[in-house]
């Protein structure tokens, strides 16, 4: 499957296939992964020994420590389960800019792809929302192998137009996906911050795993124009001639100030914000994000 | 500002082109397909206005070091002298200096003239190459050319005078030589104390010259320098009136001189008094700035006549300092009335009357050809005005030094006697008849006596005139600005026109306190005629007396008698010369008036207050190299990005957010 889809590159999928995509915190999963759960019970990871109450199942009373301390203790264990992963592609018009073949949503389509296929070959289940004004598709987290391609046979389909409808979307899935799942967004968040935040916000409260791909252009951020420019905006049908070289310094400020202030959203929702630069390779944005969770899992 | 190389001012459009680069630039745009639109907004929203200005400050940097390019390579000439109007250097350049005696006054041992010519030949170093140097003096009026700037100190036609100037004369001067010359584009150089005396500002010839300057082919520009800085403390003195009185025996000379002086509060000021070369010292005691001093000498034992002067102590001008008089021996003279009427004759016989008291002698015009005009002073005519040989023989009476006084002979003619005739005869229904308004007091024969008493010319009725026609000297004026009594020089001597008579259908001048003192100072005037001695003002010597050689008897130099005051030798007779009273006149012409005086024509003024040569004339094209490296430099510090929020490089290296673990679920 990897060497027939556009979206994966069967290379990288070698590279990063020994990284395991974990969550940073429980997730609450039907059948058994390598995802730590919430729930304590018999499994083979020890967790600790605890005092026996009234109502305990006897049988997991550990007789070798009634032995030797004359007192009833219960070994409990950690319980392992499977990861709930939602892979958000906003489709909004803005994530459209880019060369052709090398958009913002071309880059994102790559990185969501590769982390379902990884998801999906360590026994998660991997789902997939596209959200834009004009396109939407919410494909449900399911573990079944065939499910990937459905997901990456959607990106294929999926068009960037319009206005944003990632909002609305990310509320959606917050309300609608009752088990903690880990949701990996891929935007520019080109929208209103507050509105942005609320989401973030409302996906934290509802204990899902927040991991935030920021996709900006390189001249997005050192907007090097050499002439009179007509920027013609990829949302709507506005249009706007300028100097670029005149107001550089205050489109600088301004996009650095919202990048900022996003980060410290951020920080302050406790998600995982990335910021890439679509001319660097995912490979490494990918791998970069897969280490630090792995270390983070590892208590590093 | 003047320039070297003008040609090169064409390049001055070129200050278009940034201009014009900008707006292509503008016009050159391209579409592109922008996802972050939001921010572009902001950006041009909260930057406009900031950004347009600074872009037209660039702009206009661009511009204006062009320009300053341009003026630079085009070598512009300018100082505080040539202020700021674009010329290219001019062909013909007319330097008119005024050399009067005022002029002479020092200032830290630098006099006005000296101070100008320097200024003047400093700035017109620069022009040596490029255009004709033209002097024209004041006290000449010649033009004389002078090939470089540096000789025009050394020409002797810059040096010190005892005259009077006449600016409308010297710029009459000038526009005499450019159309004779047809010279192209000129300047006309004046460096002048401004003195009113000078400039006659009320002279008609003022609106003749510069009407003719500004319609000339060739485009005129007049620069002005004005030396008018007040000096150092000064004290001028001049001889107003000088009489010789015999009575009893005894003969004095009776004087009164004018002293002023340029600093206020009471002086004794010491006159040295020089009767043929003897001296005798006296106080001028002064109260305030100037006084009629009243002298009387003895002549003792020196009857037959002699010269002297009276002489200042040395101060910040030399030459207003002395004043010179000769004297000549007790000379008995009588007046001859020429008139048809003996009525008419009579009055003027008994006013014109000798010191005997005799009468003056009557005769009719026919006579008077034949007449022996000897130990005669004054010829009043009264009649219609000589042709032939009377006119002839009247003519050579005044050049002697005689006095002629015409009285209207009551019917126009078309006849004139040295270019003055008598016009329509009018008279005046008013009760009382024509009134004189104005007269001059200071001199003449209308002037005040010597106990300042004025003649009442006012009080005097005039039921009617006769009006004196041609251009004349107007020594009274009735109301209207009709000249009731005007005065022609001729030779030695003197031409007067009265436009009435002294009959009672004419005027009241019968009744004696006008007509009397008027023709007893016409007798006197005229009796240089009989005598060896004279006076005269410098620079207004007669024909006959310039064409005569003279000899300085004061002063073992050689002296020019047109120029330089002081007692003159001719065969037997004595000249005494003084320098124009009018000279000491302290009034100044302000800039105003003198920018009135030129009317639309380009003029330039520069108040000299300094004595600063730098600020005449030079070489600035430093100024522009300067002020171009100053507005690239400009144009360099705006285009510079005023900070950097951040480098864009940042953003490729993915950061993530710090993780805060406590918050981790």
């Amino acid at each position: 499957m990897a060497e027939d889809n556009q979206f994966l590159d069967p290379k990288v999928l070698s590279r990063l296939m020994h990284l395991p995509l974990l969550a940073r915190q429980a997730m609450e999963g039907s059948v058994s992964g390598q995802h730590k759960s919430p729930h304590r019970g018999s499994s083979v990871e020890f967790a600790e020994y605890r005092n026996y109450v009234p109502g305990d199942d006897i049988r997991r009373l550990d007789w070798r420590v009634f032995a030797r301390t004359d007192r009833f203790f219960l070994k409990e264990f950690e319980a392992e389960t499977n990861l709930r992963c939602y892979l958000v592609l906003d489709c909004s018009g803005s994530m459209r800019y880019g060369k052709s073949g090398a958009t913002k949503l071309d880059y994102a389509c790559r990185m969501a792809a590769t982390l379902g296929y990884l998801a999906a070959h360590q026994g998660d289940a991997v789902g997939l929302v596209c959200a834009g004004k004009k396109t939407f598709f919410d494909i449900p987290a399911r573990r079944n192998p065939a499910h990937l391609k459905v997901i990456l046979d959607t990106m294929a389909k999926a068009a960037p137009r319009g206005e944003t409808g990632l909002l609305a979307a990310l509320h959606d899935l917050a309300e609608k996906v009752k088990r903690r799942a880990l949701v990996v967004v891929f935007s520019d968040f080109f929208c209103d911050l507050a509105p942005l935040l609320d989401c973030f916000q409302h996906l934290r409260f509802q204990k899902h795993d927040l991991a935030l791909f920021q996709l900006l252009d390189r001249t997005e951020l050192d907007f090097k124009f050499d002439r009179p420019t007509r920027f013609v905006d990829l949302e709507s049908s506005f249009n706007l001639v300028t100097e670029p070289a005149a107001i550089r310094d205050e489109y600088l400020r301004q996009i650095w100030l919202f990048l900022d202030a996003l980060r410290e959203g951020c920080h302050e929702f406790a998600a995982d914000y990335r910021q890439v630069v679509t001319d660097q390779p995912y490979e490494k944005a990918l791998a970069d994000f897969l280490v630090a969770r792995a270390r983070l899992a590892a208590g590093g | 500002m003047t320039f070297l190389q003008p040609f090169l001012l064409w390049g001055l459009p070129l200050i278009s082109v940034p201009l014009i680069i900008h707006l292509l630039n503008r016009l050159r745009h391209r579409s592109h397909p922008w996802g972050a639109m939001r921010f572009l907004v902001a950006a041009t929203r909260s930057s406009v206005s900031n950004t347009k200005l600074r872009q037209l400050l660039i702009l206009l940097c661009r511009m204006a070091a062009v320009a300053a390019l341009c003026l630079f390579l085009a070598r512009p000439l300018a100082g505080g002298w040539m202020g700021w109007a674009v010329s290219s250097a001019p062909d013909a350049i007319v330097i008119l200096l005024d050399r009067s005696a005022s002029m002479e006054i020092k200032t830290g041992g630098v006099s006005k003239r000296e101070q100008g010519i320097r200024l003047l030949s400093q700035a017109a170093r620069e022009f040596e190459e490029t255009s004709h140097l033209v002097l024209i003096d004041s006290a000449t009026l010649m033009p004389e050319e002078s090939g470089r700037a540096t000789n025009l100190m050394q020409l002797p036609a810059t040096g010190p005078t005892d005259t009077a100037a006449d600016v409308p004369s010297m710029l009459r001067a000038a526009i005499n030589w450019l159309i004779e010359n047809r010279a192209g584009a000129a300047e006309i150089w004046i460096a002048s104390d401004a003195q009113r005396s000078n400039w006659h500002p009320d002279d008609p010839r003022w609106k003749d010259t510069i009407g003719q300057l500004g319609s000339l082919t060739q485009k005129v520009r007049v620069r002005l320098l004005i030396l008018n800085e007040s000096g150092d403390a000064n004290t001028s003195l001049s001889l107003r009136e000088m009489s010789r009185r015999s009575t009893a025996g005894k003969s004095e000379l009776q004087f009164a001189l004018d002293l002023q002086r340029n600093r206020p509060g009471p002086a004794d000021i010491p006159v040295t008094l020089t009767l043929d070369g003897v001296p005798t010292e006296t106080q001028a005691v002064f109260e305030g700035q100037s006084l009629r001093w009243r002298r009387r000498v003895d002549l003792g034992a020196h009857p037959a006549g002699g010269w002297g002067s009276f002489a200042l102590p040395s101060d910040a001008n030399a030459r207003d300092n002395t004043a010179f008089f000769v004297y000549g021996p007790e000379t008995a003279a009588h007046a001859v009335v020429v008139s048809h009427s003996p009525d008419t004759a009579r009055f003027l016989q008994m006013a014109a009357a000798a010191q005997s008291a005799q009468p003056a002698a009557l005769m009719a015009p026919v006579q008077f050809p034949a007449a022996s005009l000897d130990g005669c002073s004054l010829v009043v005519w009264q009649d219609s005005l000589p042709q032939g040989d009377a006119a002839a023989r009247l003519r050579t009476f005044a050049s002697e030094g005689g006095v002629v006084l015409f009285f209207p002979p009551g019917a126009a003619d078309g006849a004139q006697f040295n270019g003055l005739g008598w016009g329509a005869v009018e008279a005046s229904e008013a009760p009382g008849g024509f009134h004189v308004l104005r007269w001059n007091e200071d001199e003449g024969p209308l002037a005040r006596s010597e106990e300042r008493i004025s003649l009442p010319l006012g009080q005097t009725e005039f039921p009617r005139r006769q009006v004196i026609a041609g251009p004349k000297n107007v020594l009274a004026a009735f109301e209207d600005g009709s000249a009731l009594l005007a005065r022609q020089n001729l030779g030695r001597g003197e031409a007067y026109f009265c436009a009435s008579l002294p009959t009672d259908d004419w005027s009241s001048l019968a009744d004696g306190p006008v007509l009397v003192p008027m023709l007893q100072r016409l007798l006197q005037d005229g009796i240089r005629r009989l005598q060896p001695v004279s006076s005269s003002i410098c620079g207004e010597l007669s024909a006959v007396d310039r064409a005569a050689t003279w000899v300085s008897v004061n002063s073992t130099e050689p002296k020019d008698i047109r120029f330089q005051a002081g007692i003159y030798k001719s065969g037997d007779r004595l000249m005494a010369v003084n320098r124009p009273a009018a000279e000491d006149d302290p009034e100044i012409m302000d800039s105003g008036d003198i920018k009135k005086l030129f009317g639309d024509l380009h003029l330039q003024m520069l108040l000299e207050r300094k004595a600063d040569p730098g600020q005449m004339q030079g070489e600035i094209w430093r100024l522009f190299l300067f002020l171009m490296l100053l507005l690239l430099l400009a144009e360099g510090l705006l285009i510079l990005p005023a900070k950097r929020p951040r480098k864009a490089n940042e953003a490729a290296t993915m950061k993530p957010a710090a993780q805060p673990k406590e918050q981790m679920v």
